[in-house]
């Protein structure tokens, strides 16, 4: 072929039509620039509290609080629970009922409900409405196995019965959300209905604007504490990921957001040290370091032991959790368990303070000597494990990594796998895996915890799906300690319960125990004020869980 | 006619296997959705409740061959079942409300990347060795080779956040109700710029080189020598002569990219919480809700082999060889 030959003409036409176009691109966007966000420095008295959520990009118009997919402020806003409780204090807050009591048995339970709530409709809030909410709650969902039968004994009280003494029910009852039975008993299938205008008990109730990223929740006209309703409404904005929402965050647009920040003091609070703030206590769920105790050498407690000994927990808090967390102990308790804690037990620890040399000792006691800079297993195999974490938890992934690096001084190979969480979740579930960084389960007292760590209630063969005790290490001693607090009405039987049961998690070692989860949270104060700190924890800085209410009603608007 | 049915044939094919693949594919996942709640929400949710989630959701326990059967059975009827993250919105509705906005932002992109970049090509092939075409393709290769997120964030933090020019996110502001007025229409344009800019900024490029090449190869052709001869004028024979035959790979270009207009904003729709589809897939797919990935994966499966058969029947008619053929 020859060579191509270019007529060497100017096609002026076109160009200037190309130009033409950019400079009409140019000045269209020239035009439009500059347009305005949501009410950021509107110090009115009457501005939004504006909450963005990075978890969710867009909303769906579902008010029903049964739904696990119902929309922000369902729950947290909309609709009440008798009893509201802090993981920030552990306090209870009376809310929709005013007094409580335990039967002596254990095996009932009475609330008084206060007088005067009206839901969002005017119509009074009565006894009724608890029963029913309850009966449906077991309709849609199930589970409340101990509870027998809810019964109104008047107008405002209800009695809860049970079929065996169990006092952690109180939480799971008293936090349950209360459904106006006028409404919901009309509803022909109320696991699907999505109650697009809720009636409720609770400060905001009232739905406006609602569209596919962003809606109003505006004042329940009824509410029982006018008081408490000082703010004009809330704003909710769709987010389709952290950074997105951080954005807006840091730029002043949105008040309060819970979505994890890196390095917060420079990238957000240095930009206004005046008005913005974060609080992170302690009071996640422990995180643990599981070893699966149906594999050897992981069976022999003195090995877990060992390897406990063996973590740099310090360095772990400091370095992979960027100083918000705080190192565990031998009590396996978190912060959140402090009036719990066996202190003379928690002074005396061995297993949890980091020491290589004692840590190799102990490896040599239990039969796994080093040889050539390796460790060996009794097969004469290199002692080597795997550490499973999902892809997505950056910090638990650095954490793994310094474990992995303190194995290493101990003569032991580690790898850090980290494929997505649905993986890591599912060899957890059928026991398949080695070790694993996990989460455990953090109620209102130690009762869940240590149930799901070691009893057998929880436990279920290799090869079967188990929710919890992925490690799979049950106790008989630790059932019957178990089973003596759930029965027990008074505190001072449950403390002795729970000693025993710490002093046995400090024998037994079922996990590693790293550190307490932080539970994120910060605000900017320029068009709020009365946020939970750490001078003032009636709450924790969550906005999306039991103690938000309290946060909702505590907040005051900056008028200027 | 005897070619479009062969291909239509071909299509119905293409589609059973798609589809049986959008069966599968997320059966080999591990996990199951509660489980994956479970573990995103790490130590918030009560062991008891997994039993709840299940019995609510109504999780499939039969026969892999049996979920089979009522799922094809299901994408004929159009029923997609229900979203199991947006429970309990049916899949249709959560697509239906949010497909009209990647519609958008890919179609607008698709639109004013394809006439910006073949215009360029054109010009720049014609005028070879010019300004335009020494300058601008290793430019637009450059841009190009950015990965869209980047380029997103980079775009977003100079002229959303710096200069102020443009809102930072979602497809209109806060507190505005959607509907046909100057505007709504106007806010929803602003949002739209960012976004779309920058998926043109890096598909521009590839339009214009694709033409260019095209456009050289043409122009040496006999055909425009003989038109020169015949004294017409430039412009005419650039777009007539020249640019018309060119314009075929463009075309086949033109329809793949419609096809994967549907599934291909989803970083961009990440970067500016563009409430689109693209996002919608990510999020099905880390909270493995079978459904709404399954009527994701096929509304996309659905776009592309739809477009490709627009594509060969618009060929047919402008393309005469392959009608010998």
């Amino acid at each position: 072929m020859a060579p191509s030959r270019i007529p060497s003409r100017r096609p002026r036409v076109v160009l200037r039509a190309v130009t033409a176009t950019a400079a009409a691109a140019l000045v269209l966007s020239a035009c439009t620039g500059g347009a305005g966000t949501s009410g950021a420095g509107d110090t009115s008295g009457n501005q939004l509290l504006t909450i963005p959520r990075e978890d969710l990009a867009t909303f769906t118009r579902n008010f029903n609080p049964l739904s696990p997919q119902a929309a922000p402020m369902t729950k947290e806003a909309v609709y009440e629970p008798l009893v509201v409780h802090s993981m920030a204090d552990a306090k209870d807050t009376p809310w929709l009922a005013t007094e409580w009591e335990e039967a002596k048995d254990g095996k009932s339970l009475t609330f008084t409900l206060r007088e005067g709530v009206k839901w969002s409709d005017g119509k009074p809030l009565v006894a009724d409405d608890v029963v029913y909410t309850f009966e449906l709650r077991k309709k849609v969902l199930g589970g409340l196995e101990y509870l027998d039968k809810v019964t109104a004994v008047d107008e405002h009280t209800v009695k809860f019965s049970f079929n065996k003494a169990f006092s952690p029910g109180f939480w799971e009852i008293a936090g349950q959300q209360i459904m106006p039975k006028h409404i919901w008993s009309k509803v022909e299938d109320p696991a699907k209905f999505t109650n697009p205008n809720p009636v409720g008990t609770g400060p905001y109730t009232e739905i406006e604007k609602f569209q596919a990223q962003s809606y109003e929740v505006r004042k329940n006209p009824d509410y029982w504490q006018p008081d408490k309703q000082r703010i004009a409404g809330i704003q909710m904005l769709a987010f389709s990921g952290n950074d997105s929402a951080n954005l807006a965050f840091t730029n002043g647009e949105v008040d309060w957001t819970q979505s994890f920040i890196p390095d917060i003091e420079k990238s957000f609070v240095a930009k206004d040290k005046e008005h913005n703030h974060y609080w992170f206590p302690p009071a996640g769920a422990m995180i643990n370091w599981q070893l699966n105790t149906t594999k050897a050498p992981y069976s022999d407690p003195a090995v877990r032991k060992a390897l406990s000994m063996a973590v740099d927990r310090d360095q772990i808090t400091k370095v992979a959790m960027n100083g918000y967390a705080e190192p565990a102990d031998c009590t396996g308790l978190t912060r959140t368990y402090d009036k719990w804690r066996d202190t003379s037990l928690a002074d005396s620890c061995t297993w949890t303070t980091y020491d290589t040399d004692a840590a190799a000792k102990a490896l040599d006691a239990a039969g796994y000597k080093e040889s050539g800079g390796k460790r060996k297993l009794k097969n004469g195999k290199d002692f080597t494990l795997d550490i499973s974490v999902g892809s997505a938890s950056s910090d638990w992934i650095s954490a793994a990594n310094i474990i992995k690096q303190n194995l290493a001084k101990v003569g032991i190979t580690a790898t850090v796998k980290t494929p997505d969480w649905a993986a890591v979740v599912s060899s957890y579930e059928q026991g398949t895996f080695d070790t694993g960084i996990v989460w455990s389960n953090n109620g209102a007292t130690p009762y869940e915890y240590f149930r799901d760590m070691m009893t057998s209630g929880m436990l279920k063969p290799v090869g079967e799906k188990a929710t919890q005790n992925y490690h799979r290490y049950a106790d008989p001693k630790a059932d019957k300690l178990i089973d003596a607090f759930a029965a027990a009405t008074d505190e001072s039987t449950q403390r002795e319960q729970v000693n025993a049961l710490q002093k046995l998690y400090d024998e037994d070692a079922p996990a590693v125990p790293l550190f307490t989860g932080p539970e994120f949270g910060a605000y900017t104060d320029a068009r709020f004020t009365g946020w939970p700190s750490e001078d003032n924890p009636y709450a924790t800085l969550g906005n999306r869980n039991t103690s938000t209410i309290l946060v909702l009603t505590s907040l005051k608007p900056v008028k200027s | 006619m005897r070619l479009i049915l062969r291909n239509l044939g071909f299509y119905l094919l293409a589609f059973w296997a798609s589809i049986t693949l959008n069966f599968l594919l997320p059966r080999f996942m591990p996990g199951d959705p509660v489980s994956r709640m479970f573990a995103q929400q790490a130590g918030g949710m009560q062991p008891e409740q997994i039993a709840q989630l299940r019995k609510l959701f109504g999780l499939d326990d039969r026969p892999l061959w049996e979920q089979y059967v009522s799922y094809v059975k299901s994408v004929f009827t159009g029923d997609l079942g229900i979203s199991i993250s947006r429970f309990p919105t049916p899949v249709t509705e959560v697509i239906g409300s949010q497909i009209g906005w990647t519609l958008l932002l890919g179609g607008t992109a698709l639109v004013v990347a394809a006439v910006v970049g073949n215009l360029l090509g054109i010009v720049a092939a014609w005028r070879r060795g010019g300004m335009l075409d020494s300058a601008f393709p290793p430019l637009l290769i450059f841009v190009g080779s950015f990965p869209y997120f980047w380029l997103a964030m980079g775009a977003l933090y100079l002229f959303g956040v710096s200069l102020g020019w443009f809102p930072l996110r979602h497809a209109y502001d806060a507190g505005l109700t959607p509907g046909l007025n100057a505007e709504f229409v106007a806010n929803a344009g602003t949002h739209l710029v960012l976004p779309a800019l920058t998926v043109v900024a890096v598909t521009v490029g590839s339009w214009m080189l694709g033409m260019r090449n095209t456009m050289i190869a043409t122009a040496a052709e006999d055909y425009i020598t003989m038109a020169e001869a015949k004294g017409l004028s430039p412009s005419r024979i650039m777009f007539r002569y020249a640019a018309r035959n060119a314009l075929l790979p463009s075309v086949t270009n033109f329809g793949m990219g419609l096809g994967f207009v549907v599934g291909g904003a989803l970083l961009t729709e990440v970067v500016f919480a563009y409430p689109g589809i693209g996002f919608q897939l990510l999020a099905a797919v880390q909270g493995l809700d079978y459904p709404l990935m399954q009527g994701i994966f096929l509304t996309i499966t659905a776009a592309v082999l739809l477009a490709n058969f627009l594509v060969d029947i618009v060929y047919v008619r402008l393309d005469p060889r392959v009608r010998v053929r």
